[in-house]
């Protein structure tokens, strides 16, 4: 493949290996508008930007999942090396920029050796001088340079000093490109053998010893005996993790109180999600529910009115209400991550994950399963072991996303009892844990015929490197979040809007203006008459005669049985649609209105009340396992290959909520709950 | 031959070795598990597996039986 780079805009890729401050970097370079790209073909996920316009240079910029050698050892590493010999959308880089962690040069080099072997431009930026500096060292890196024969700078990510050094470097490196063809990287994988891997350290080694240099100090008379001091330093220069991170872990990573602080943080991380979430929630309720109502009395009562106000605005509203807590989750998981718990928290869970035929890998996409199965099953593509991401895979859709907070938040507020708030915690949190420990049996049934279902074995391995604790990075934190909360809105709503309009018109037509006698009737009783007759006489109603012999197992009735069908294309709909089904437009909050219509509501079938105590729980087991959105079903296809995976995961879950509903609705009414 | 599974906390030793009949070799090396270097058994979790060590002036969390192909001086 040969092109003229003068005629396009050139493209910088950034490889670093993790922890090298790849990210900050990218931060730095890039401008607002950076997307999110998949690798045509996967789902691995890429940021691409233009450079910002203050750096003056024209080149798209393409940041990729860490890396630590060319030669990959996971799905996510390989998409990552293919795209740097030559993606499908961009080509190669014409120029790499590398990321190495000074105070971990020996290690990180590694990486940029292969690259240059490989042949391509690469500019090396190393991060993190600071670190060396407290140990009293620095990297010469004119030496460097020269040794490597590639730029290198140096850049500080706190404070972002060395960026013009590096804008530099990278103008002349393109410059230079406009009069050279492209060329055919060198494919290296293959000729990785022990013997290769082994003497590329050894030089490696060398050039670091050559390079790491004591920092000079201004006092000459000192000189001498400093380096005395300083002798058996360099022999070894940064063999020494960082002291405060080897203190940390003594308590974090404490046999005993390690498991004690695990289940602390991630008992804090669930419970602040609801804590913090509830004033913000109770604002975009209260918006909402106000916009329907004088949306309503401004246009009367018209069929437009009411598509306004019950088809659109409370359904958008019914499910931005939660937005709050998706944002928060995002937010503590970003933290957790950047702090550097995350890979204690996954080395910890390693071993009992690996009885059930999981990775402590596994632990990071479970934990983002409690935010969104989407981006879960993406984040599965860390581990190696083809089986374990699998099953990773499988069991992800039993994490309580967080698309069935709206619903449990609802079912739950119909459980409590208004003098004790307090067992809504205490319900949430049984859902939670009722969900994690299903999923660790559905794990380890399917480990037990794993051959069967999920046919693939290979070697099963966890190394993962603990990174130094540090102060997380709020801003990129915070950006991230919003980002990722921007991306589900974007997913989720056009589904939401479009199903929010469905259903209204099933629950609305044909009989759109229905002839009632409204002889001695207010002018509340006939709006109220109207909509029932018209309900009653809709398509949903139609729909419902249908669903009913499967819904009457269940004491249910097609009205619910239409909000679980909707729910099948996004949880959340669920709330919309019993909210438009129940035609809940009143001043007040829309939840507590619906708790209310909820609470009179009948079974039309058998005329008992509809909600109560034992369907209520039922359809809380119902959400607990049933696999009800199509995104991820569509990425579970994608992340898996096939549709095996998919299909069974929509048969098992789906049959087990509806079954399990069953046996706890008729069960809890033996018993004498109602 | 003692490998670094058998290491205590705290204990340092100079690898000579790693064995290349455990999958996972290559990882080890390009992770800087090299012959010559010094690694310290730091923390081993809750089950006794993963462990994590110190080597080349960080923190790596392997397991167990991938330890076991780490052979010692």
């Amino acid at each position: 493949m040969t092109f003229d780079v003068a005629k396009r805009i050139p493209l910088i890729t950034l490889v670093g290996p993790p922890n090298s401050g790849k990210t900050t970097l990218f931060n730095y370079l890039s401008g607002k508008n950076f997307k999110t790209v998949n690798y045509p073909g996967s789902t691995v996920e890429y940021y691409t930007c233009k450079m910002q316009d203050k750096f003056n240079i024209e080149a798209n910029l393409l940041d990729s999942p860490g890396i630590i050698s060319l030669n990959p050892n996971s799905p996510d590493e390989e998409v990552t090396v293919n795209s740097l010999y030559n993606h499908p959308e961009y080509g190669t880089p014409d120029l790499i920029i590398v990321t190495a962690d000074a105070s971990q040069l020996s290690r990180h080099l590694l990486l940029t050796k292969q690259l240059l072997t490989a042949g391509f431009k690469v500019i090396l930026v190393l991060t993190m001088k600071d670190l060396l500096e407290k140990k009293g060292l620095t990297v010469n890196i004119e030496k460097l340079s020269r040794i490597l024969r590639c730029d290198v700078v140096f850049v500080n990510g706190r404070t972002g000093s060395g960026l013009n050094d590096l804008i530099i470097k990278a103008e002349k490196n393109i410059k230079e490109l406009s009069h050279e063809k492209s060329f055919i990287p060198y494919f290296i994988p293959e000729q990785l053998s022990k013997e290769n891997l082994l003497s590329l350290y050894s030089e490696i080694e060398n050039l670091t010893r050559a390079v790491i240099e004591p920092i000079e100090p201004p006092d000459i008379e000192k000189i001498n005996k400093k380096i005395k001091v300083l002798n058996p330093v360099l022999q070894e220069p940064t063999l020494q993790p960082d002291l405060f991170t080897l203190k940390l872990d003594r308590f974090l990573l404490h046999k005993k109180y390690g498991l004690i602080f695990f289940f602390l943080i991630m008992t804090t991380m669930f419970t602040s999600i609801f804590w913090i979430a509830a004033p913000f929630m109770n604002l975009v309720d209260d918006l909402f529910s106000l916009l329907a109502s004088s949306s309503s009395e401004l246009l009367g009562n018209t069929w437009y009115s009411h598509l306004l106000s019950e088809g659109l605005i409370s359904g958008i509203g019914s499910v931005l209400v939660f937005l709050p807590q998706i944002i928060i989750l995002f937010l503590i998981l970003g933290l957790l991550e950047d702090t550097g718990y995350l890979a204690r928290g996954a080395m910890m869970i390693d071993k009992p994950l690996s009885k059930i035929g999981l990775n402590g890998k596994s632990f990071v996409p479970m934990l983002s399963g409690f935010a969104c199965a989407i981006p879960a099953m993406l984040a599965a593509r860390t581990i190696s072991n083809r089986r374990e991401r699998l099953l990773t895979i499988f069991i992800i859709p039993l994490m309580s996303c967080s698309a069935r907070l709206p619903v449990y938040a609802l079912l739950v507020a119909f459980l409590t009892p208004s003098d004790k708030p307090w067992l809504g915690g205490v319900l949430l949190a049984s859902i939670y844990l009722f969900g994690i420990g299903s999923s660790v049996i559905v794990a380890s049934i399917i480990n037990k015929f794993s051959h069967k279902l999920i046919k693939a074995n290979d070697n099963s391995s966890f190394i993962l490197e603990l990174p130094a604790y540090r102060v997380p990075k709020l801003k990129i934190v915070l950006k991230n979040s919003y980002v990722n909360a921007l991306h589900y809105i974007k997913r989720a709503g056009p589904i939401i809007l479009f199903l929010s309009l469905i259903i209204w018109f099933l629950t609305y037509m044909p009989n759109h203006t229905p002839q009632i006698d409204t002889t001695g009737l207010s002018h509340d009783e006939i709006i109220h008459a109207e909509k029932s007759e018209r309900l009653a006489t809709s398509y949903a109603a139609h729909l419902g005669k249908f669903i009913q012999p499967v819904m009457t197992p269940l004491g249910m009735d097609w009205r619910i049985g239409v909000s679980l069908i909707a729910a099948f294309a996004a949880r959340e709909v669920f709330v919309s649609s019993l909210a438009l089904i129940f035609r809940v437009t009143d001043d007040e909050n829309i939840q507590s209105s619906l708790l209310t219509a909820m609470q009179n509501a009948t079974n039309q079938h058998t005329g008992e009340p509809l909600f109560t105590t034992a369907t209520v729980i039922g359809l809380i087991v119902f959400f607990i396992f049933a696999l009800q959105c199509i995104s991820t079903i569509a990425v579970s296809r994608k992340e898996t290959g096939s549709w095996r995976i998919p299909v069974l995961q929509l048969i098992i879950f789906t049959s087990t909520a509806y079954l399990f509903t069953l046996i706890v609705v008729n069960g809890l009414r033996l018993v004498g709950v109602n | 031959m003692k490998t670094a599974a058998e290491l205590k906390h705290g204990e340092k030793a100079r690898i000579s070795d790693i064995n290349s009949d455990n999958p996972s070799y290559k990882r080890l090396i390009e992770i800087g598990f090299t012959p010559g270097q010094e690694i310290e058994l730091v923390n081993t979790s809750v089950f006794n597996d993963p462990m994590a060590f110190s080597i080349r002036g960080t923190l790596i969390a392997i397991r167990r039986n991938e330890a076991d192909c780490i052979i010692l001086s």
